[in-house]
């Protein structure tokens, strides 16, 4: 078997570099699509048609066309049209975050209704205004019965991420193929960034479960 | 205090109340009670706008509010107690009761819990404050919900079948913590199945059925010398 790791091991602080970049956007995009998406599923359950029809109509976008056509038209087609050179940043979090909105508040909108109508009886009965009812009453009985499906949306953006390297940008994948175009060898960086991938997503299952233990403190 | 005129509840096409009419006086117990299905629920619900009249009109302390826009400032004053209880399950008891004033009176945290802490101890939960509501009987969560809408220091309380969903040894719990706040001299509206309950607390009983007010007086009257066909055979049945 033709396996030589000592070849890499120089540039291992170069690919391990990656791990931070990754995770950068893959957090920002993360958060923008988590609030994001939260918006968008109000939008989905209210009853004025026009915010329904936008979050309806965004949804279908984002989730009827590739990621990576997304990312591609943020980096290439906003300068073209705009003049402004999109940094490869930006343009990795607008399209995680926007993609992801899409998906994260499809699964909220089903934990929100799934959230007992009492609740919200309840807390109409009382007086509660709408927002304090949403944020200290609904959602995070919705978070808690979706957290499941969150994080699998979560650990699929952080894996997708690779398709950054299709820009430019220096993420994780990206420098294992810088690597092995330089080395001539692209099996080991490639099962390093393998590894690497998989511990980060390892890492946040183990989050993610103590998160959920920590939200089933009232069962 | 609460005056119904000509109240009609249509869902599609379906008439679950037709032209109801009557006045709940201050410091009034009444009991609301009839065969299921014959809109007695709908009729509370209306009371403090969790349904919309589709004709008619409501009206709290001589001020209409059967098309108010802003619902809220009517629920303050109307309590509810529901059938199922609706606590908040991932709030505490003492949070549960608390976090409305907190919210909606805009009461500081030590004050709201002060008071909050007063009423679970009057219905008998002193010892729950930091219990989740998951922990409790039903008896004792009927009765954090009692404490929780008693924090908002409503002029009337609305009580929908709240000792149904009870098993049978917990219904007196409950039912003495309302006879409780009665005595006080709260204006209660309740829809019950009790009808010892309504006999000895209620001064008025509403009996409905179809959707209409089929006789209303006081209990002695009601359940001694019932006029309607309808009351009488509803009485001959449950009793």
């Amino acid at each position: 078997m033709n396996l030589d790791f000592s070849q890499i091991v120089p540039y291992i602080p170069f690919i391990l570099e990656g791990i931070w970049v990754t995770l950068k956007f893959v957090s920002m995009s993360i958060i923008v699509g988590f609030i994001l998406g939260i918006l968008l599923a109000l939008c989905k359950i209210t009853k004025v048609p026009f915010l329904k029809k936008f979050a309806d109509v965004y949804t279908s976008i984002f989730r009827g066309t590739p990621l990576i056509l997304q990312l591609m038209i943020i980096y290439f087609a906003v300068p073209q049209l705009t003049g402004y050179d999109i940094p490869e940043f930006l343009t990795a979090v607008l399209a995680f975050g926007l993609n992801s909105a899409a998906y994260v508040s499809e699964i909220i909108r089903a934990g929100i209704m799934a959230v007992d109508k009492g609740q919200t009886e309840a807390a109409e009965a009382l007086g509660v205004p709408y927002k304090p009812m949403m944020l200290n009453i609904i959602l995070p009985q919705a978070i808690k019965n979706i957290l499941p499906a969150l994080m699998n949306e979560f650990i699929t953006l952080t894996k997708e991420s690779a398709i950054v390297s299709t820009i430019g940008y220096l993420d994780l994948m990206r420098r294992a193929q810088i690597v092995g175009a330089d080395i001539y060898r692209n099996f080991e960086p490639l099962l390093l960034a393998g590894f690497i991938y998989w511990v980060m997503v390892y890492l946040m299952t183990q989050i993610g479960k103590v998160v959920e233990r920590k939200l089933r403190y009232s069962d | 205090m609460i005056r119904v005129e000509g109240v009609t509840k249509t869902f599609d096409s379906n008439t679950v109340l037709e032209d109801i009419s009557t006045t709940i006086n201050q410091g009034e117990v009444v009991a609301v009670i009839g065969p299921s299905g014959s809109g007695k629920s709908t009729f509370l619900r209306c009371l403090n706008l969790l349904e919309k009249p589709s004709s008619g009109s409501i009206w709290l302390n001589n001020s209409e509010i059967t098309n108010l826009t802003n619902k809220l400032e009517v629920r303050e004053q109307v309590g509810m107690v529901f059938q199922h209880f609706h606590l908040f399950p991932h709030k505490t008891v003492l949070d549960n009761v608390s976090y409305a004033p907190q919210k909606v009176k805009k009461l500081k945290t030590n004050e709201a819990e002060e008071t909050a802490t007063q009423l679970i101890n009057k219905v008998g939960l002193g010892d729950k404050l930091d219990a989740y509501p998951n922990r409790l009987s039903g008896g004792q969560k009927q009765r954090v919900a009692i404490a929780r809408a008693l924090a908002m220091e409503p002029a009337v309380m609305l009580f929908d079948e709240p000792t149904s969903a009870l098993d049978p040894e917990m219904v007196k719990e409950v039912l003495d913590v309302m006879k409780d706040l009665a005595q006080t001299g709260m204006t209660m509206v309740v829809v019950t199945h009790e009808m010892n309950f309504a006999r000895e607390v209620a001064d008025r009983v509403l009996f409905l059925d179809e959707g209409k007010l089929m006789e209303e007086g006081p209990p002695t009257t009601f359940f001694n010398s019932p006029t309607t066909d309808r009351a009488k055979g509803f009485l001959d049945k449950i009793l």
